[in-house]
């Protein structure tokens, strides 16, 4: 029953989550780039961005886009707190710590979100990103159109603020060489810290889409943290543009498992790779050597 | 510092200790059956720290899906004597192997990078094995469970029979005789020479590897060992409860306890976990579920920052005294 048109249509819906993807993961994939730091409550971050927004369209109406900012400024503001109050403190200690420590941090969202908000699922649905428009052929949404739009946006926007602004270069540097960049009159702690609530703010944009191309509910955390890593090491550590090509060959091999075989097996798809990937190129596509 | 010095027990003496509790809680407890459900809980929670304590504490390799083991050592036993035929007490054997070639599928892989990747592999594959469970419908019964696992077959010691089948104290004491076997095979394997190998990889794996330790196998053997116990512990827990659903089997909560258990109670001791599951086990029932009825797990999280940050050497962590190779 697989058609060629079929096929097609899968592997466009591929291309497109998988853009999302790359958005879903540049938090995690910036912050263990820069500061060799896993947040494992970088879902949770992106979660609470989704809630913030679906919140402010039931409560108030506020269109989910312009949503983005506000869930993006609260998840940087509770990265921001986690990284003044616990993170600072461990930083210098084990990398096991810190894994840790944002481990217990996601569980702390996560059941805020459930003794707050309950276990139900939660979408945020708009009329007019339902709207399908037809693009050559397939069926394209302009919510799709509006997802893929606003991970562009993000990506050149971090790549610019890493290239071009004062503080996006004293990052870069204390990622390098944190003694050296000390010297230099940088103020390392508050590289760092800044570098951490990034994280958050890019999590937090990727909150709202997530609500509003699937769902959101307390506990879809940890299958985001899991996606995320596997694209930074698919991608290979400290490579941005390399996660957009992993985001879609994950999201294109998904649809894929989901067209060929069980629907139910979607989510096999990314693990087997990972596992593939450790085994055969640990460095990931586009990194150095380990 | 003569008085500090007098605070100091050694391992065994706090293992006696924390035992010796064990054994009298059904008493105090005046084997009210609904206490004494919560405190088998305890103890299979325990026994599961204990056993990820010989892979983070000894080892120093974290798991973040130690619920994979569980569930895969439940789900095992649990089919072995319902499809199988088998007799239970040899059925949580073979749960026990099930979970130890589990085990190797993901550590074979992970373990040959350093760093964070085992911990994040093992927390998806978590999530993939109770997707396969789910999936597995010939197998497993998908998401529908499987029903009426049969209880543990009485066992008959003279003029005493102890039945698994009503009695809540009769399970309480076979949850305290497992996890007194799984704390005695991580008590000798820490003295044996695997064990001395794992404290080095844990210790510093370059310098380890410098002087001979076949740094990816010692890992995948306190992995396999850790994983073994903990199925078995959930081979016991499927004729306990005697209903598995990937859900209850495969929840998140077996993984994460056992680390706020062995942080809380002192990960450089080995019966640390153990006093830790005690202690998270009660706070969580007669504290925390009173203040919060559903987000209750929220305090395990902040306890977990509040440990790693302010008290990293846990309950005990100060108080027994660091086990050595061949130390009496």
């Amino acid at each position: 029953m697989t058609s060629t048109t079929s096929i097609i249509q899968s592997i466009l819906s591929g291309v497109i989550e998988g853009t999302d993807y790359a958005l879903y993961c540049l938090g995690l994939a910036f912050v263990f780039g820069i500061m060799r730091i896993i947040n494992l409550a970088h879902g949770e971050l992106l979660v609470l961005g989704g809630y913030i927004a679906y919140w402010l369209l039931v409560k108030w109406g506020v269109n989910p886009v312009l949503a983005i900012p506000i869930a993006a400024g609260a998840a940087g503001g509770m990265a921001l707190l986690s990284y003044r109050v616990f993170l600072q403190r461990i930083r210098t200690g084990s990398e096991l710590n810190t894994l840790i420590l944002t481990f217990g941090l996601g569980i702390f969202l996560a059941n805020l979100f459930l003794q707050l908000w309950t276990a139900d699922i939660r979408t945020i649905g708009v009329d007019w990103m339902e709207q399908p428009l037809m693009l050559f052929g397939i069926y394209i949404s302009l919510g799709e159109i509006t997802a893929i739009t606003i991970s562009l946006v993000v990506v050149l926007g971090l790549h610019f603020f890493l290239t071009r602004s004062k503080m996006g270069m004293a990052i870069r540097v204390t990622a390098i060489d944190r003694d050296s960049a000390a010297l230099a009159g940088i103020n390392v702690e508050r590289a760092d810290l800044v570098a951490f609530s990034i994280g958050g703010v890019l999590a937090g944009v990727g909150g709202p889409l997530l609500g509003m191309l699937a769902h959101i509910s307390p506990g879809a955390g940890v299958a985001i943290t899991v996606k995320a890593f596997v694209l930074t090491v698919l991608a290979g550590v400290g490579s941005i543009p390399g996660l957009i090509v992993a985001g879609i060959i994950l999201g294109v091999g998904e649809a894929m498992t989901v067209t060929f075989t069980n629907a139910s097996y979607r989510e096999l798809f990314g693990f087997v790779l990972f596992l593939l990937i450790l085994l055969v190129r640990p460095q990931g596509l586009f990194g150095r050597r380990l | 510092m003569a008085h500090f010095r007098k605070l100091l027990v050694s391992e065994a003496t706090a293992a006696s200790v924390v035992l010796g509790i064990v054994l009298i809680i059904p008493f105090m407890l005046s084997f009210n059956p609904y206490y004494v459900s919560i405190f088998i809980s305890a103890l299979i929670l325990g026994a599961v720290s204990i056993a990820w304590n010989l892979l983070a504490g000894v080892c120093g390799q974290v798991s973040f899906g130690h619920a994979a083991f569980f569930g895969i050592g439940a789900y095992a036993s649990a089919i072995l004597v319902t499809k199988g035929g088998l007799d239970p007490y040899i059925s949580m054997l073979g749960g026990g192997l099930c979970g130890v070639l589990g085990s190797l599928v993901i550590g074979l892989p992970a373990f040959r990078l350093r760093g964070p990747y085992f911990a994040l592999a093992i927390l998806g594959f978590a999530e993939v094995a109770k997707l396969v469970t789910m999936n597995l419908t010939w197998l497993t019964e998908g998401s529908r469970g499987i029903m009426n696992i049969p209880p543990l077959p009485a066992i008959h010691l003279g003029f005493l029979t102890l039945d698994f089948y009503i009695s809540r104290t009769t399970n309480y004491y076979m949850a305290a005789v497992l996890m007194l076997a799984i704390y005695l095979t991580v008590y000798f394997i820490r003295r044996s020479n695997a064990g001395l190998a794992m404290s080095a990889v844990h210790g510093d794996e370059e310098t380890a590897a410098g002087i001979g330790v076949h740094v990816v196998k010692t890992k995948a053997l306190a992995l396999a060992v850790s994983a073994f116990c903990t199925a078995i512990m959930g081979a016991f827990y499927a004729h306990y409860v005697r209903f598995l659903s990937p859900d209850t089997a495969f929840e998140g909560s077996w993984s994460v306890m056992p680390i706020v258990a062995s942080l809380f109670g002192g990960m450089h001791t080995l019966i640390g976990p153990v006093a830790g599951a005690l202690v998270i086990t009660g706070l969580d029932e007669f504290v925390f579920k009173r203040l919060f009825e559903t987000g209750h797990k929220l305090f395990f999280g902040l306890l977990l920052a509040v440990v790693i940050v302010w008290a990293p050497t846990g309950l005990l962590g100060n108080r027994v005294r660091k086990t050595f190779h061949g130390e009496k």
